[in-house]
């Protein structure tokens, strides 16, 4: 399962040719994990030798179950073109007033941002404050662009939002604090260039931002880096009569009407230099052709179809930036056993289940990768589908299935076809989960990308744990009696779905997720480990991190918060807005609930980098 | 040794702590469809449930459904229309008794009245109405006929069979409809209905019936005991705030207070050992329903039973006492839905064999 962040574009190449061998016999779900759990396969980072070694033990599988190439083609591969990451490859920036002519090269000093536009620019620099617009039909009257002219010049804003403002002013600033759109409401304004600092007063004062691992494919139409105190205290000097300290002081209080200014006598010049590094996954897809169809089409492409689908790649050794792994463990192998070879070893169970039987669909299994990069796979075979996708009637997503506590599964996307509670109630008479479901399909894994393509869809998934995208994640940890239930239970959700007359009807859910500007307004780091499976009141712990603020809170897996810092928290979302009202290194009462009694603590943030 | 044997007990060993799992495990979820389901209620093989939900298009009301543990088929088994509640199967025959509404010629429109109210955004909260045109009906399965049981004006429903089959206790409110009624009391039955509410009993095929309890208060929810000699029962209080678990002989005799426990304590079954009563009681919070268990003559303190967050009420053993059904919104929302799980009756025997002794209050 990814990390929760934005799903990106992808383009699509050509299929490579593997021959389906003949049918042997089948694989358990425990050998599947193993293999692909192994040090041999380092960790299945999509792009990687370890995912393409994975992606042919896959084919291989396939293979086995007797699943034949897609129509009209003669492998299982689909390969897809992504951007791996980005690194700095040396932006510079130049200061040219009367007093000090300086130049500064090292990323400690200025660092390009991963959008930046590869391109050299020249021009008189404007201090935008935080460089913060709120949208008039907010109705809240904030824009640190008012009374300025930007247009072909170079703006210089502050990291962050107004760090000493009101709750409220904070909350509603945060959420249009996200560098991206910071630079958004630059470019709108005609800037060339946007330079961010981190303010004296902020977290990671006077630091440039590390180029975080970031897949954007292209630049967002400006100049756009960050730059350390050193280089903003120069082009300060060109205002004698005012200081970066000054200048953020005046803004903390959240005042809006504090003005910016045009720096007297100063030309920068600013070179950013990304560098996006390409790279090639590959998802692997075959069938089962439908043995009694309706409407008897002779184009099987043209025949219903449900897929089947886990992401089968993974973190590497973990160096792309959504690794959680402690200290001591970092650059290891991070083995995803349950994420998610365990899903891959659940679709082709069922699939080697479902091709002893008729069946009156297409049944696709489809195995996904760069899913933790953001639904690439996946979302690359939506946009150059090898089938017509409104030929698909159903799709069923794996995403972390193998570490099942208590008897309890977690189902998904139910909100997208009235005809799930149905189905799931009979499967589950047999299948005997103690069933958490959600109607919600805007989850973190594959299964957005088939309700985004409005496709009926459920995704399935036995919650996180203290293992999850850490080197941890071993093959030892998996209940495998439990993934074979789950196997079963699916793969009678799939013979139900096979056996409707008709296609299931999709229906839209509307997202809950406030969209706002952007969700990097949160900076703090509470060590906490939300538990997405639930709809209970409160933000359930699953765990919390070693050594982390909520550890040292005292806080433990099954609390529950219901308030943090006077805000009450009724599910992750409230959750994530109430940390950004958190201030670093600030201690903030946290109510919670152990064992149905309430409790409170004190927790004290830290900074996130 | 001798001198523990003279005390009987150890005083003031503090009462023994418990964990769900000790009495409940596989928990599972019955129902998916639909907005609510709740009230299920073994087949005597122990291979169905029948329940009632909330999931026939265009009516807000509850209809009864039975559920196939092998297969997960449903089916309706009531009319579909108006409101209906509280199934039980007749053993040894293929019949399924319930109460119903469909009678009453205002049905669809109740039904429209009520979808309209839920369009309109609001919300009430949860209360059972007491319909006087609810009536017990009997159902064959084999011949699809309905056939009515009870006809008298008022609230005639929570019925069930003794384990031959040959009798039925329920609970009506019949005696506020079957006279005129001072003043006072008119004004009760419009605040309080429940009030009214008296066990009677009647031969299976609705003959005979019979009055067997006449105290102020809600006496309802009887069911009869596995070797059926008695009738297990909750009783409210005048207020219809404090409930207690109560048994008698089938004729209205010796009627036995089981638990006085303080709070709202109802919907009792007994387990088919025939040693030990469940029920479920809000001592724990006024909406915060859990399920419990008390020994069969009522001389312990109950044992709490279930920990989770929510409505846990109305359990209902398997035949072969190894399963518990009951009714939970613990998978959130208010609604609550079937559940089931495998049960201890082991660890069940000895939690109760540690309770400490009831305390006599009243």
């Amino acid at each position: 399962m990814m990390m929760r962040r934005f799903p990106v574009v992808v383009a699509l190449a050509s299929a490579v040719v593997l021959h389906a061998g003949a049918q042997q016999a089948p694989t358990g779900t425990r050998a599947v994990v193993e293999a692909l759990a192994s040090e041999r396969f380092e960790g299945r980072l999509a792009g990687s030798n370890g995912e393409r070694m994975a992606g042919d033990y896959i084919a291989s599988q396939l293979a086995k179950i007797g699943a034949k190439p897609l129509p009209g083609r003669d492998g299982y591969f689909l390969p897809f073109d992504f951007t791996a990451g980005s690194r700095d490859g040396g932006s510079s920036l130049t200061v040219a007033s009367a007093l000090h002519p300086s130049a500064f090269k090292t990323t400690a000093d200025v660092q390009a941002l991963s959008f930046s536009d590869n391109a050299e620019v020249s021009g008189p620099v404007v201090f935008a404050g935080y460089g913060i617009v709120v949208p008039d039909s907010q109705n809240f009257g904030y824009d640190n662009y008012a009374g300025l002219d930007v247009k072909n010049k170079i703006v210089l804003v502050l990291r962050y939002f107004p760090e000493d403002a009101d709750q409220k002013t904070r909350a509603i600033l945060a959420r249009y604090a996200d560098l991206r759109y910071k630079a958004m409401a630059a470019r709108q304004r005609g800037a060339v260039a946007m330079l961010v600092v981190a303010g004296p007063h902020s977290p990671n004062a006077g630091d440039t931002i590390p180029m975080s691992f970031d897949t954007a494919l292209a630049g967002s139409g400006l100049v756009a880096a960050s730059i350390s105190g050193k280089v903003a205290g120069e082009i300060f000097s060109a205002a004698p009569e005012n200081t970066l300290d000054a200048a953020q002081k005046a803004l903390d209080s959240g005042n809006p009407h504090v003005p910016g200014f045009t720096f007297p006598n100063l030309t920068v010049t600013v070179r950013a230099d990304v560098v996006r590094e390409k790279q090639s996954g590959r998802n692997v897809a075959a069938y089962l052709p439908a043995t009694d169809a309706p409407g008897n089409s002779a184009d099987n492409a043209e025949k219903p179809w449900v897929v089947l689908g886990a992401h089968y790649d993974h973190l590497g050794r973990g160096a792309n930036g959504n690794s959680l792994a402690g200290k001591d463990e970092m650059g290891r192998v991070h083995f995803g056993a349950d994420d998610n070879a365990s899903g891959t070893a659940a679709v082709l169970a069922i699939g080697e289940e479902l091709s002893r039987q008729p069946r009156r669909r297409n049944v696709m299994l489809t195995l996904w990768s760069g899913e933790e990069f953001g639904l690439i796979g996946s979302s690359a075979f939506m946009a150059t589908p090898p089938i017509p996708t409104d030929r698909i009637e159903a799709y069923l997503n794996f995403d972390m299935v193998g570490r099942m506590q208590d008897n309890k599964l977690t189902v998904q996307a139910l909100g997208t076809s009235p005809v799930w509670a149905k189905i799931i109630e009979q499967a589950n008479v047999s299948a005997g989960f103690d069933l958490q479901l959600q109607q919600d399909p805007y989850q973190p894994t594959d299964v957005a990308s088939f309700n985004l393509a409005s496709v009926p869809c459920l995704t399935f998934f036995t919650g996180t744990h203290a293992d999850y995208h850490r080197p941890t994640d071993t093959a030892d940890k998996i209940d495998y009696a439990d993934l074979d239930r789950v196997v079963r239970f699916a793969a009678s959700i799939t013979r139900k779905l096979e056996d409707l007359d008709r296609a299931p009807q999709f229906t839209k859910v509307d997202q809950s997720l406030p969209s706002g500007a952007g969700r990097a307004g949160v900076r703090v780091f509470t060590g906490t480990i939300p538990d997405y499976s639930t709809e209970m009141k409160g933000l359930l712990l699953s765990g919390v991190i070693g050594g982390g603020p909520a550890e040292q809170a005292g806080l433990q897996k099954g609390d529950v918060i219901v308030e943090i810092a006077g805000q009450s928290i009724t599910n992750i979302y409230d959750y994530t807005f109430a940390l950004e009202l958190l201030k670093i290194g600030q201690p903030a009462k946290v109510v919670y609930l152990r064992n149905g009694q309430r409790k409170d603590t004190t927790l004290t943030p830290a900074a996130r980098k | 040794m001798a001198v523990m044997c003279i005390f009987g007990q150890i005083p003031s060993a503090p009462p023994p702590q418990y964990k769900e799992s000790d009495f409940l495990t596989r928990v599972r979820r019955l129902t998916v469809e639909g907005k609510r389901a709740g009230e299920g209620y073994w087949s005597p093989d122990g291979q169905r449930i029948v329940f009632q939900s909330e999931r026939e298009p265009g009516n807000p009301f509850y209809q009864i459904y039975t559920l196939d543990l092998s297969t997960g088929e449903t089916a309706r088994v009531s009319p579909g229309i108006g409101k209906t509640t509280c199934p039980f199967f007749r053993p040894g025959s293929d019949e399924i008794l319930f109460a119903s509404t469909h009678a009453d010629p205002k049905s669809k429109e109740l039904q429209d009245e009520e979808l309209a109210f839920r369009a309109s955004g609001k919300e009430r909260r949860y209360s059972w109405d007491y319909d006087p045109e609810m009536d017990i009906y009997v159902y064959s399965q084999k011949t699809d006929a309905l056939k009515r049981l009870t006809t008298a004006r008022g609230y005639d429903a929570e019925g069930s069979y003794s384990p031959d089959g040959q009798w039925i206790v329920f609970s009506s409110m019949r005696n506020a409809y079957n006279r005129t009624l001072s003043a006072e009391e008119q004004k009760l039955l419009e605040v309080n209905p429940s009030y009214f509410a008296e066990i009677f009993i009647m031969h299976a095929d609705g003959s005979g019936q019979k009055q067997l309890t006449n105290t102020a208060g809600y006496d309802g929810g009887p069911f009869f005991t596995p070797d059926g000699s008695r009738i297990v029962w909750r009783r409210f209080d005048e207020k219809g705030l404090i409930a207690d678990v109560w048994t008698m002989k089938p004729d209205g005799s010796d009627q036995k207070r089981i638990t006085d426990f303080g709070s709202m304590s109802w919907a009792p079954y007994m387990h088919p050992s025939g040693e030990y009563i469940l029920f479920a009681s809000n001592k724990l919070g006024f909406e915060n329903f859990e399920i419990f268990m008390v020994d069969s003559q009522g001389t312990k303190e109950p044992v709490r039973v279930t920990y989770s967050d929510g409505f846990d009420g109305l359990p209902v053993p398997s035949p072969d006492g190894t399963r518990l059904a009951w009714t939970s919104s613990r998978s959130g929302g208010a609604a609550g839905q079937l559940f089931l799980a495998d049960w201890n009756h082991e660890k069940a025997l000895e939690a109760i064999r540690r309770a400490p002794l009831r305390k006599p209050k009243s």
